[in-house]
């Protein structure tokens, strides 16, 4: 692995002699002989980055040769011969005052349209269109790699995303996180089914921003997407999930979550056709459903577990025979055919639906939703934009999101979507926020504030200062090279004279005796590689107490 | 004054932003100068101390001219810049025709291995008799403190102990291998295993056991940190089978069986030698009686109680013994019929064996891995009775009888086993009643013995370092990247605590893809735990770790076993 840190290159003198390299250490007396390739890496270390040198001398030598020679450089660099480690992590191009007008330039793979497929349409709509407004504040580059002679990979068209294309040997023994390492301020990440991307996480100083959207149906599958992203997060990478239950219940299964985000969509708003009546009329014209323009119109935003939601809403529809309600579920729609009589199932599935989906939305009377993972929140947002209150059966109370439009009723839901609300008293609740009341005054102006909060602009800067701020965090992930090059541990057995039992113990190295703290000195080879926390769910594992160290 | 002129080590003047400096390039280190030093330097090789002050005084002060000698006395006190001896490059480059090996020993004077008078200790003399054979197919390198031909084919290099880590790039360039001695308590060796440079080590073991435990503990350090291409050896395969109960992989331990010398070890004529001897320590019994002998240091340990305990129950019978002197027994009272027969050169041995009908090894020390004497008395058709103890018994084979010992499971002081007199005295009596039985294990113990020769223990050496130098070729930088994530939760199964796994990326730590299909895998945490540990120490670390880790023993071997095969895969 190239080195987290950076060195710099000490007073040294650079000879040859009988054929042979050698390279003076002028601070130390050391002299150290070098081999070709060493030789090259020490004339570029101090101009070049890792990506360059790697880049440039390939041709030349193995690329297992390269790697080496600057690890064995930087080993020395460790023990303070030839390069000394450069406390003050490089400040990227953004942070650097004269050049605040240049944008940072990301990296996006590309991955994530791969799973498009797998995505409802919003979801891909949305990613879009941030990516669209992103390119406003950065500059963006995905990576297109094509075998020299092979068949060309298909990059999908997109305007604002600038495609480097890499022509790759067909044997090409380096992955394609390598090139990430070639002037990106950081790497942002789309994709949460594929695993690929999980290979930039190891790239040294390029934080990575990972966005993660809901999941209606396998919440399991996407817990795990999210427990994995922790665990290979560094303190410089920044988790963003898209509304506040997600990092509440990231929060509530001990993950720590200082380096998770909330960063809604971005949502469209279009202005009112007419009043609300208005859309009631068309409401129940499209749907042939008369009592939509008669009864109270609840929305019912579904973030449930298919297999769930279809039960749910019909125990709730015939908990509230007075109610027309008009639910989005981007999963149910096409398969629950025979709702109850008193429901409709919409989502929008193209351009067509989407124009209409605002004339629903300003129908609404109430706003519902469950506030679990798979409930969008953007669309929750859209929905009350024109003036609803809201109910939110939430696990966490009331969501931040929509605070002070409305109530929440405690639910409940687990990891596999089984989710569970005192029916009763839901059907209490919106009875009462149906009423109309100085309340609803007030969710208006909330609907105003909604619209000004939440535009794509405003999504994106967030994202944006979140790279700034990663620029600026400390990379503490990984203990300096303090104890463990001084006093190296051996971890051997040893035999007890008394019982003539073995056990396992560490040895230092430099004070040259037996150290009892075997767990120490584990904790502290694991931070070399892994972060605080992920040496503590070791630890964990084994029923061990971590030791303070880390 | 310095004594110049001086052969200089191979050394490289140069200015750095006017500055000047010089690189000893065979010690790696770089020396800051002033101008005067670089100027004396010039003329070192060439002009005497009084002709350098001369040509220079002409340019610079006095003062300064007698501070750099004071100071090029101080650097050649460190063993900086000016070679001591002879210029060795150039010999070697003549002379050598053999691969090189380093032969690492501290604490012993070279020259000792050359005088084997002056050795007592059974190891050193292997060890001298050991390193004589090995010049017939190798070159030896003694590390020390200057440049000398000792012999031919042998070599004092002048590399001290703290030199070896700074030299590694050189050592690896210029030796097939190290060759070194395990000693409890070094402080020098265990670093060197950290450097993937070196070439293979080779750490001889005399003493497994013993000094309270510390020699394990010792031995177990070294095992955790040895590369893969490097071992042990030691003189019989019981030291193997004892480790085997302690360590994971005794392959570590090599059997290096010692050899005797069978030209000066030989039957000779038995009534002339008892003759010679009683002559020599004036006791006529030795003529009469059946005799019992060993050569030994008069120590507990090498069992000189159990030697007194058969003395006094064989009354009938004389027993001899040969040593430095009679230890705390010299002021005792021993059994009449047990004869000190003083400390011999070792030309003398061979009669004295000879003298011997029966030869006694009744040790009872963690170090006896071989019994050298046992074998030297054999070669001189001498038949032994050994204790059913460590490696002694595989020396003698069929060639003696063995006697019960009690051998404890672990180490009590410095003892590991006592040999049960009354078995000894029974066994030493049976071969001294029955002349056609004792005639036919004398034959045999001649027989047996000359295949144990020095030559064979020299070229199994040369073997050792071939097959360590196959497996050094074997072993890989590869570092695949794992992380470390908590379980997500199974359905139907109530989460208890926070469950962790372990994930492995198809990527390593050079960014090469070394998996195909997925880009992560899911391992269990402890499979991912050794392949963290293996990113930066030994397979023999890791099982430290597993053993402390895991409780079931076979599964943490196989969890051993299959990270290190998918490493392997990978490279």
């Amino acid at each position: 692995m190239l080195s987290r840190r950076r060195y710099r290159l000490k007073r040294h003198h650079k000879f040859e002699q009988d054929e042979r390299k050698y390279v003076a250490d002028l601070e130390t007396g050391d002299l150290v002989q070098v081999n070709d390739v060493e030789w090259e890496i020490l004339g570029r270390y101090e101009s070049q980055t890792p990506y360059q040198i790697v880049k440039r001398l390939k041709g030349k030598y193995k690329l297992s040769a390269i790697f080496e020679g600057i690890e064995r450089l930087e080993r020395l660099g460790g023990q303070g011969i030839l390069l000394s480690p450069i406390t003050q992590p490089a400040a990227p191009m953004t942070a650097n005052g004269n050049q605040t007008d240049r944008m940072p330039k990301l990296l996006v793979p590309f991955q994530f349209t791969r799973e498009k497929s797998a995505l409802d349409y919003l979801t891909g709509l949305n990613r879009y269109q941030f990516l669209r407004h992103l390119s406003a504040f950065a500059e963006l580059e995905t990576l297109a790699f094509s075998e020299i002679g092979g068949e060309k990979q298909e990059i999908p068209d997109f305007d604002e995303v600038r495609v480097r294309k890499i022509d790759v040997p067909k044997s090409s023994a380096l992955a394609a996180p390598w090139y990430a390492l070639d002037g990106y301020d950081g790497i942002l990440l789309l994709s949460q089914f594929l695993t690929d991307d999980l290979l930039y996480y190891r790239m040294p100083d390029v934080p990575i921003v990972h966005c993660i959207d809901g999941a209606q149906q396998l919440l399991h599958v996407l817990l795990k997407t999210l427990l994995t992203l922790s665990a290979f997060q560094r303190s410089k990478d920044t988790l963003v999930v898209k509304a506040s239950w997600m990092k509440a219940w990231l929060a509530e299964l001990e993950m720590p979550v200082e380096n998770v985000r909330v960063i809604p969509d971005g949502i469209d708003v279009v202005a009112p056709i007419g009043d609300k009546a208005l859309a009631k009329q068309h409401t129940a014209a499209i749907f042939e459903k008369p009592m939509f323009m008669k009864q109270p119109v609840v929305g019912l935003i579904s973030g449930f577990e298919p297999k769930r939601g279809a039960a749910w809403i019909s125990a709730f529809a015939r908990a509230n025979p007075h109610l027309a309600i008009f639910v989005y579920d981007a999963m149910l729609a096409e398969r629950y055919r025979h709702p109850p009589e008193n429901v409709v199932i919409f989502r929008a599935d193209d351009e067509e639906t989407l124009s209409v989906l605002p004339i629903f939305f300003q129908a609404l009377d109430l706003v519902c939703f469950p506030a679990m993972p798979g409930t969008p929140l953007s669309i929750v947002l859209e929905a009350m934009a024109f003036g609803a209150p809201c109910v939110a059966m939430a696990k966490y109370g009331m969501p931040e999101e929509v605070a002070g439009a409305g109530v929440a009723v405690k639910a409940d839901w687990n990891h596999f979507g089984n989710f569970r609300v005192p029916m009763a008293e839901l059907s209490k609740t919106i009875y009462k926020w149906l009423q109309p009341s100085q309340v609803h005054r007030l969710c208006e102006n909330f609907s105003e504030r909604i619209i000004h909060r939440h535009t794509r602009k405003d999504a994106v800067q967030a994202i944006v200062r979140v790279f700034e701020e990663s620029f600026q965090r400390e990379t503490d992930d990984y203990l300096g090279e303090t104890e463990r090059t001084l006093f190296p541990p051996i971890f051997c057995r040893q035999y007890e004279p008394e019982t003539g039992a073995l056990r396992s113990c560490v040895y230092r190295l430099g004070i040259n005796r037996d150290d009892d703290d075997l767990e120490a000195a584990l904790a502290e080879v694991l931070a070399e590689e892994h972060t605080a926390a992920e040496v503590a769910s070791v630890f964990k594992h084994f029923q061990r107490e971590s030791p303070e160290c880390i | 004054m310095l004594g110049f002129p001086k052969v200089l080590h191979q050394l490289h003047l140069f200015e750095e932003k006017g500055v000047p400096y010089v690189a000893d390039l065979n010690k790696a280190r770089v020396v800051e100068l002033s101008v005067v030093m670089m100027d004396i330097l010039k003329l070192a090789e060439t002009q005497t101390d009084d002709a350098i002050v001369e040509t220079l005084s002409a340019s610079y002060e006095e003062n300064d001219i007698s501070e750099a000698f004071e100071r090029f006395a101080e650097l050649e006190r460190e063993g900086l810049l000016f070679n001591r001896g002879e210029d060795l490059a150039r010999s070697l480059a003549t002379e050598s025709k053999w691969r090189k090996l380093l032969v690492v020993i501290p604490g012993i004077n070279v020259d000792s291995f050359f005088d084997i008078e002056t050795l007592s200790a059974g190891t050193n003399m292997a060890l001298a008799y050991m390193i004589r054979h090995l010049t017939k197919y190798a070159d030896l390198h003694f590390a020390g403190s200057r440049n000398r031909k000792i012999t031919d084919s042998v070599y004092e290099v002048d590399i001290g102990i703290d030199d070896l880590v700074r030299l590694r790039s050189k050592i690896a360039e210029t030796y097939y291998g190290i060759l070194t001695l395990h000693q409890d308590h070094e402080r020098w060796l265990l670093p060197l295993y950290r450097y993937l440079e070196f070439p293979p080590i080779l750490v001889q073991n005399h003493a497994p056991r013993g000094h309270g435990g510390q020699a394990i503990n010792s031995m177990l350090r070294h095992y955790a940190a040895m590369r893969d291409c490097d071992g042990f050896t030691a003189p019989s395969d019981y030291v193997r089978d004892f480790y085997a109960d302690y360590v994971w992989d005794p392959s570590f331990f090599n059997t290096l069986p010692n050899g005797v010398d069978s030209k000066l070890f030989r039957p000779m004529d038995k009534a002339a030698a008892k003759r010679e001897i009683a002559e020599l320590v004036g006791d006529e019994r030795i003529e009469i009686a059946p005799t019992v002998g060993y050569l030994s240091r008069v120590q507990s340990e090498k069992g000189a109680s159990v030697y007194l305990k058969l003395a006094a129950l064989n009354p009938h019978l004389i027993f001899m013994i040969a040593g430095p002197d009679m230890g705390r027994y010299a002021s005792r009272e021993v059994p009449k019929n047990l004869v000190y027969i003083g400390f011999h050169p070792r030309e003398k041995l061979p009669v004295i064996y000879n003298a011997f009908d029966v030869y006694c090894f009744p040790s009872m020390s963690g170090e006896e891995t071989f019994g050298l004497t046992v074998l030297e008395a054999m070669a001189c058709g001498v038949p032994p009775v050994v204790p059913n103890f460590d490696g002694v018994p595989s020396v003698v084979g069929d060639a003696g009888l063995v006697a019960n010992a009690e051998n404890f499971a672990h180490d009590i002081a410095t003892f590991v086993s006592y040999p049960c007199p009354v078995d000894f005295s029974e066994k030493i009596n049976t071969l001294l009643n029955d002349t056609e039985m004792w005639q036919a294990f004398s034959e045999r113990a001649r027989e047996r013995a000359v295949l144990f020769t020095w030559d064979k223990t020299a070229r199994r050496i040369v073997q050792l370092f071939k097959i360590l130098h196959q497996k050094k070729k074997l072993i890989n930088r590869n570092r695949l990247l794992n992380v470390f994530a908590p379980a997500q939760p199974i359905e139907g199964e109530e989460p208890e605590g926070q469950n962790c796994r372990s994930v492995v990326l198809s990527m390593n730590t050079h960014y090469e893809r070394c998996l195909i299909r997925d880009a992560v895998y899911p391992l269990p945490v402890e499979d991912g735990l050794v392949l963290s540990i293996l990113k930066a120490h030994t397979a023999r670390e890791a099982e430290s770790i597993l053993a402390e880790l895991v409780a079931d023993e076979t599964e943490a071997r196989s969890i051993l076993r299959r990270v290190r095969g998918l490493i392997n895969a990978t490279a």
